[in-house]
């Protein structure tokens, strides 16, 4: 395994790092590996985690002086971790079996924060990650799933807090019979820069996946999708689509979108769609006329345009975990 | 080995054939400032042109071979190609007068037979030349100038000078600085305010020698309120050693014109289609590209409209099929720059025999783009599993009161389809050809008749055999 100081910076023509290039979510200069506090995690025990020849998990893992191991069978389990210091890192490695819910709440002050989180899926597994960090923090987030035989992975972002984002989650369905089911919720408000690249390769016949990701985009913001669904050759009987939808909510406001698909079979189907749009004033003015502010109706569309993003997730524990942490989130940036 | 394979290739690809080479003049293969300076001086250019090619060569030298896109660009060795040759004296305006080899292979072509039905005016162009044109002369009439690239510069240098390179400047990207340093031959076409040309016209691009490069630039002008529809066709011989054609063609739609710029590009399976194609969309203005890719080893083209007026119009409508060894990666770009500007694209594409179809397409729409709309379908078939279906597409929305919408879907024949059709006695490769021909519809119900009908037929002759 390559050092991170060995690994090139990635050019900008590669998607993952157009928008959000690799100098931009480093917390200090590209060539520079700085000391950072670890992370607070309220479950798991330390373990020894292994490097990756990608920078920007090279580069959590260089830094990072914290890795957690949590094992999942057939439970629900709430998982608080909290950054802080200047700059803060942590691992974390799951394995779950049976049927078992992690709920993952990220939250504190940091200038920046990286979190890598490593996971292997028998059974089903449905995970929610609640970016509840301060306004002003950086997150670079990257995962690795791998999903197993006849096993399913549902995976739940709602991403409020901090102001710039990089995610990049990557699902291996590498058995027949594996599933994934991702769904991404993103609010961006006043200059807020969200990134999220989802990447699900189908290693096996016979395997499904669904992404949505949802981005309300308002003040400045920027959000950014990009997805890549890979059919490898031989995974026949395989089922991929992703959805990715921007509502923008203010002149400034920007977002991006590149789903894109690689299929190499034949007897499969995939699909994706995108689209952009502006909150209709008619239905605006619908919610006016019963009773609401201007600010109180567009927050109610914003709210339901984001909890669509999770239509295809089925734990109503994760639901409502987001809905709760969503409408505090909207209720604050209305009322201030 | 190779030699072999290339005579199979001639076998299926009907425009195979080659005649034998007739050069008045040919130049060396391999590219230096001197071919530049050479081929600038043979035509007797305008000083500023000579300057514009010397710069875009050093362009082409100093930008690095795209990493995206394909490995087999890598395959191209530019020090083999042949930048210039020139079957013909001059262009002839009397099919006669063309030289007999030349003559016998655009009848094969059936180009002269075409232009009596239902062509408004033709350009063919073998190798680097163009080496007959007409026009009707009612068309020539009112104001209408339809001419090659290089009697264009002769005769309106005022015109050429103030739009080439005004579309796709030469710095634009390797190609396009190649295809500047050393373009030849194309078409320019002038529609003076209100005319409507109601027949389209059109150009048929011919590579005859081996390893020759074809680099026609073409530059259609629409004044004011004109209308034009343009038709281009491409085809060459088999060999076993590599062509490379790339293209560059500029089209600038003023206020209230409409330009329909449709292409069947049928080259044969050694040739590298590396084209540029963009056009510049004014005010209240329409720009159509109706693209076919059937032919050629690798085809990298992304029709392109800049929606620089309020209330243009863009529509891209294009198909591709990618059989053994070829990939084609096109797609089509648009820039809604202006407000009220409204957007199409429609892609198909169908992977047989090992083939790789990809959709690259960018949309983007600038913060001054209020209430612009868009909506882009990418279909596509993919008939084996050797086969390989790709969609890359990037929207750009920087205006929130833009309406965009994307659709993609990858998908195979459906057994219940082809059952259904055999059901009513249609053998299972007629079956199949049916639902290929109705999947393309779309596009083909854009062509002219004669068009549509040569594309059903050749798309036949590409499905013989898939089946089993």
């Amino acid at each position: 395994m390559i050092s991170y100081l060995d690994i090139a910076v990635p050019p900008r023509s590669v998607h993952l790092w157009r928008y959000t290039p690799w100098k931009r979510i480093h917390p200090t200069k590209v060539d520079e590996v700085p000391t950072v506090d670890e992370f607070f995690f309220s479950e798991g025990i330390d373990f020894q985690s292994s490097s990756s020849d990608e920078i920007a998990r090279s580069f959590i893992h260089t830094v990072s002086k914290k890795s957690v191991f949590l094992e999942l069978i057939d439970q629900i389990t709430d998982l608080n971790i909290r950054a802080s210091g200047h700059m803060s890192a942590g691992e974390l490695k799951i394995k779950s079996s049976g049927n078992s819910t992690l709920i993952i709440r990220l939250s504190g002050e940091p200038g920046w924060a990286g979190l890598r989180i490593t996971g292997e899926v028998e059974g089903q597994l449905s995970v929610v990650l609640v970016n509840d960090l301060a306004k002003d923090a950086h997150l670079l987030r990257c995962d690795d799933w791998k999903v197993s035989r006849d096993s399913k992975l549902e995976f739940s972002t709602l991403s409020s807090g901090g102001f710039l984002i990089k995610s990049d989650i990557r699902v291996d369905l590498t058995q027949p019979g594996s599933s994934c089911t991702g769904a991404i919720a993103s609010h961006g408000h006043e200059s807020r820069h969200d990134d999220h690249h989802v990447e699900i390769i189908h290693n096996a016949g016979h395997t499904n996946s669904t992404l949505v990701i949802h981005s309300a985009c308002g003040g400045s913001s920027h959000s950014v999708s990009t997805g890549l669904l890979t059919i490898v050759k031989g995974a026949d009987g395989s089922d991929a689509g992703q959805v990715f939808r921007n509502l923008l909510l203010s002149p400034k406001a920007r977002a991006e979108a590149i789903p894109e698909l690689e299929v190499l079979a034949d007897d499969v189907k995939a699909a994706h769609g995108a689209a952009s749009a502006a909150i209709s004033p008619e239905q605006i003015h619908y919610l006016c006329t019963r009773g609401l502010s201007p600010s109180q109706a567009s927050s109610l569309i914003v709210e339901g345009f984001l909890m669509d993003a999770f239509r295809n997730v089925k734990n109503q524990k994760v639901i409502d975990v987001i809905r709760t942490r969503l409408l505090v989130h909207l209720e604050c940036l209305v009322n201030g | 080995m190779a030699e072999e394979n290339a005579q199979n290739a001639i076998v299926d690809y009907q425009f195979g054939f080659h005649d034998p080479e007739t050069a008045t003049i040919r130049f060396d293969s391999g590219l230096s400032e001197k071919v530049v300076r050479d081929i600038s001086e043979l035509k007797g250019e305008p000083e500023w042109m000579t300057e514009i090619r010397i710069k875009a060569f050093h362009r082409f030298e100093q930008m690095p071979m795209p990493k995206w896109g394909s490995d087999i660009l890598e395959q191209i060795d530019f020090d083999s190609i042949i930048y210039f040759l020139r079957s013909s004296e001059k262009t002839e305006k009397n099919w006669d007068d063309v030289p007999k080899d030349i003559r016998n292979t655009f009848e094969r072509l059936g180009i002269p037979e075409a232009e009596q039905k239902w062509l408004g005016g033709v350009t063919a162009q073998y190798e680097s030349e163009a080496v007959y044109h007409s026009i009707r002369e009612d068309l020539e009439a009112q104001g209408v100038i339809f001419l090659d690239m290089d009697s264009g510069l002769k005769q309106y240098p005022e015109i050429v000078k103030k739009y080439f390179c005004s579309v796709v400047p030469y710095s634009d990207n390797k190609f396009a600085a190649l295809n500047t340093a050393v373009w030849s031959g194309g078409s320019f076409l002038y529609i003076p305010k209100g005319v409507h040309v109601e027949m389209p016209v059109q150009a048929y691009f011919r590579i005859n020698a081996k390893n020759m490069g074809q680099f026609e630039r073409t530059l259609i002008i629409a004044d004011e309120g004109a209308k034009i529809n343009y038709v281009e066709g491409c085809t060459a011989p088999t060999y076993s050693t590599d062509s490379l054609h790339s293209a560059v063609v500029e089209l600038i739609a003023l206020e209230g014109s409409t330009i329909r710029y449709s292409t069947i590009q049928n080259w044969s399976a050694n040739v590298y289609n590396l084209v540029t194609k963009r056009g510049v969309a004014h005010a209240n203005s329409t720009i159509e590209w109706v693209d076919g890719n059937i032919g050629s080893k690798l085809t990298m083209k992304y029709p392109a409209i800049l929606l620089r007026g309020e209330g243009a119009h863009a529509e891209v409508i294009s198909v591709a099929y990618a059989g053994k060894g070829q990939h084609q990666d096109t797609g089509a770009k648009v820039h809604h720059l202006a407000p009220n500007t409204t957007s199409n694209i429609l892609s198909k594409s169908i992977s047989k025999h090992g083939g790789r179809s990809s959709y690259r397409g960018l949309l983007q729409v600038t913060p001054k783009a209020d209430q612009c709309r868009s909506k882009i379908v990418c279909d596509a078939l993919i008939l084996d599993p050797e086969s390989r279906s790709d969609t890359y597409p990037t929207m750009e929305i920087g205006n929130s009161t833009a309406d965009i919408e994307h659709e993609a879907s990858v998908s195979k024949v459906s057994g219940d389809q082809l059952f259904y059709l055999m059901s009513r006695g249609h053998t299972e490769t007629e079956a199949m050809g049916l639902i290929v021909n109705g999947f393309f519809e779309p596009f083909t119900r854009e062509l002219p008749m004669e068009y549509a009908v040569e594309l059903n037929r050749l798309l036949e002759l590409e499905m013989e055999g898939s089946i089993g």
